[in-house]
């Protein structure tokens, strides 16, 4: 029998590990420079706690049985984890809250889509406690800061404002609210065609709002009657323009979900690669979703986004693996038996600097065959051991490689 | 470039014609002998893919191609994640069940429980049977499916009708219809939101050029 990785389960090996971490210590070292912290939530939850925002179908959770009745699953996203424990443990803290993760999620895979991944990486940020222009502007801030910190060049940031599109729905009777949202989040135009008049085309000019801030405001001119939407677009532009020229920015107001989970802004980063346009990261403002976990019902609110790693190593140019994987800089050899114990104690002093990586040579090789292994993994330096002499030090001729990786 | 997915068959003809009418010229694809999957439009603007119809919203879901025509039956039977921007009002059929001509029954309610149904279309026989409550088994087949009923294999069929002929010449008649279908304009969500490929240019002289 073959044992292999389950369906849609994969190994990452040590070259893929270097080019992954690469990226999240960069992200990692943003979010803790605007004050993040970072918090680790389990891996399993309840079915209940997953679900209760909405946003999560059960059908999408790889269920795990657990020796409680509960049913229990694997977490496909943090959010839900983070207000759960924001609003029960970490309650009564001073607020605002400001949290990042870098984990794993799970989800499940339908039969349609056999072998598709079921096991992602997110690193992302909540900010809670806080609401209004600077805590918005603060996280488009900090995805202008991360894409900075990658050397992303060309990204597309889309955004909608579900408060925003919630008032230009208000209008509609509210029987065809749900339609006309559901048929905005899915772009299905054909379908709005089939409303009545006059309802009919005023959802066509709702599909059409987006583009520049700049073009939307003009058009919305037509809606200026509508209680609110003069003062929101007024809060959004003024959002928009605090996030600097480095964002190529959309708005685009029929950018809602079919289902009230966002309450205000709602964002997508895109970066175009040469075949595809990758959805890197999303988010969005939800100042209701902590009330569902909080034990009294209090709101508390929240906005976060969320890095996609895999889709983000896929559109962005990352250093050749090759140069971030860690490389031993010494090969210590005991050259007999009876020098192990001075082998041992060399490589160790080696290592007292704290950052030098010492290998042992542990095969009985020829002096030829050890010095093919040290180039063949790119170390440096060897050092033969022997019991009563000093250690000899080689240099192996291709030492360019080792100060190209120190400079990494 | 802007990137069309075109199905082949049926629908090819009057796809071309209708992007036409906004100077996009895809002829080439037509010319008897064309074995070619990819031409540029005679302008070179823009590119054309020829893939089968039920391939169309694949490559507009994952953004290879921005824009496609894909009639409705492939819509309902695939669920994609494609902006659905127009009916284009060509490639008339609907999706019907079917049976023997000789056989007694008169509507799909009076199939027997747990008979056999043969189709291309799966989920969507599927789904009519479920909301009629009738159990029954899905047999897919890839093609002819017309054979089902003649060969006994299944009782019934559940597949696409336009003028009825193939039916008729078959021994086979029609029972129901589910859906009417038609061809539709489709497109890459996030391409479309971010106007990418000149696709605000495009969609809106292509809404504005349906017959």
């Amino acid at each position: 029998m073959v044992y292999q990785p389950a369906c849609g389960a994969r190994d990452i090996l040590p070259l893929d590990v270097a080019r992954q971490r690469w990226l999240e210590q960069r992200l990692e070292r943003v979010f803790q420079s605007w004050g993040y912290q970072e918090i680790i939530t389990p891996t399993i939850e309840t079915l209940a706690t997953l679900t209760a925002g909405g946003t999560v179908h059960p059908e999408t959770v790889i269920q795990v049985q657990g020796n409680s009745d509960e049913p229990l699953g694997l977490r496909p996203e943090l959010t839900a984890s983070i207000a759960r424990a924001a609003v029960t443990r970490m309650a009564g803290r001073q607020l605002p809250q400001r949290l990042y993760y870098k984990t794993n999620v799970f989800r499940r895979t339908t039969v349609a889509e056999l072998g598709n991944q079921q096991e992602f990486f997110q690193a992302g940020v909540e900010l809670l406690g806080a609401t209004g222009l600077a805590a918005d502007a603060e996280i488009l801030w900090l995805v202008q800061e991360c894409l900075g910190a990658l050397a992303v060049e060309g990204a597309y940031l889309l955004v909608g404002d579900a408060h925003l599109t919630q008032q230009l729905l208000s209008p509609f009777p509210a029987e065809l609210q749900k339609t006309v949202r559901q048929c905005l989040a899915n772009l299905d135009r054909v379908s709005l065609q089939a409303l009545p008049a006059p309802w009919r085309d005023r959802a066509l000019a709702l599909f059409d709002l987006r583009g520049t801030p700049k073009e939307v405001g003009e058009r919305l001119a037509q809606w200026s009657d509508v209680a609110g939407v003069v003062d929101r677009f007024g809060e959004l532009q003024q959002l928009l323009d605090l996030v600097a020229e480095s964002l190529a920015i959309t708005l685009d107001l029929s950018l809602v979900q079919s289902f009230d989970y966002y309450t205000g802004i709602i964002f997508e980063v895109l970066i175009p690669t040469e075949t595809e346009l990758r959805l890197v990261a999303q988010g969005g403002r939800y100042d209701q979703l902590l009330s569902i976990y909080h034990p009294d019902g209090a709101t508390v609110p929240g906005i976060g986004f969320v890095f996609n790693v895999e889709a983000l190593l896929q559109a962005i140019a990352i250093p050749p693996a090759a140069l971030l994987a860690p490389r031993s800089q010494w090969l210590v050899v005991p050259r007999t038996t009876s020098a192990l114990a001075a082998a041992l104690h060399h490589a160790q002093t080696l290592r007292l600097d704290g950052s030098t990586r010492v290998e042992l040579a542990l095969l009985d090789l020829t002096p030829e065959q050890i010095r093919a292994y040290a180039r063949d993994r790119q170390i440096p330096y060897i050092a033969w051991i022997e019991s009563d002499a000093p250690p000899q030090i080689e240099a192996l001729s291709d030492g360019a490689t080792y100060l190209q990786i120190q400079s990494v | 470039m802007l990137t069309i997915a075109l199905p082949k068959g049926a629908l090819l003809k009057d796809s071309i014609t209708y992007f036409q009418r906004v100077g996009l010229n895809f002829a080439a694809l037509l010319e008897p002998g064309n074995r070619q999957l990819q031409v540029l439009s005679q302008d070179g603007r823009a590119r054309a893919l020829l893939v089968r119809a039920q391939d169309v919203p694949v490559y507009v879901q994952y953004g290879q191609a921005q824009l496609g025509i894909v009639g409705y039956d492939v819509l309902r039977e695939k669920n994609p994640h494609v902006a659905k921007l127009a009916d284009l009002g060509f490639g008339q059929c609907r999706l019907s069940v079917a049976v023997k001509a000789s056989s007694p029954y008169r509507s799909a309610r009076d199939l027997p429980p747990h008979c056999r149904v043969a189709s291309k279309f799966v989920r969507c026989a599927d789904a009519f049977f479920q909301q009629l409550d009738l159990p029954v088994d899905i047999v897919p087949l890839y093609g002819s499916v017309e054979l089902g009923p003649i060969t006994g294999m299944a009782e019934a069929i559940v597949d696409l009708v336009s003028t009825g002929r193939t039916l008729k010449e078959n021994g086979l008649v029609e029972l129901e219809q589910i859906f009417s279908s038609t061809a539709y304009l489709i497109a890459h969500p996030r391409s479309y939101r971010l106007n990418l490929n000149g696709l605000g240019n495009y969609v809106p002289q292509l809404i504005g050029a349906i017959a």
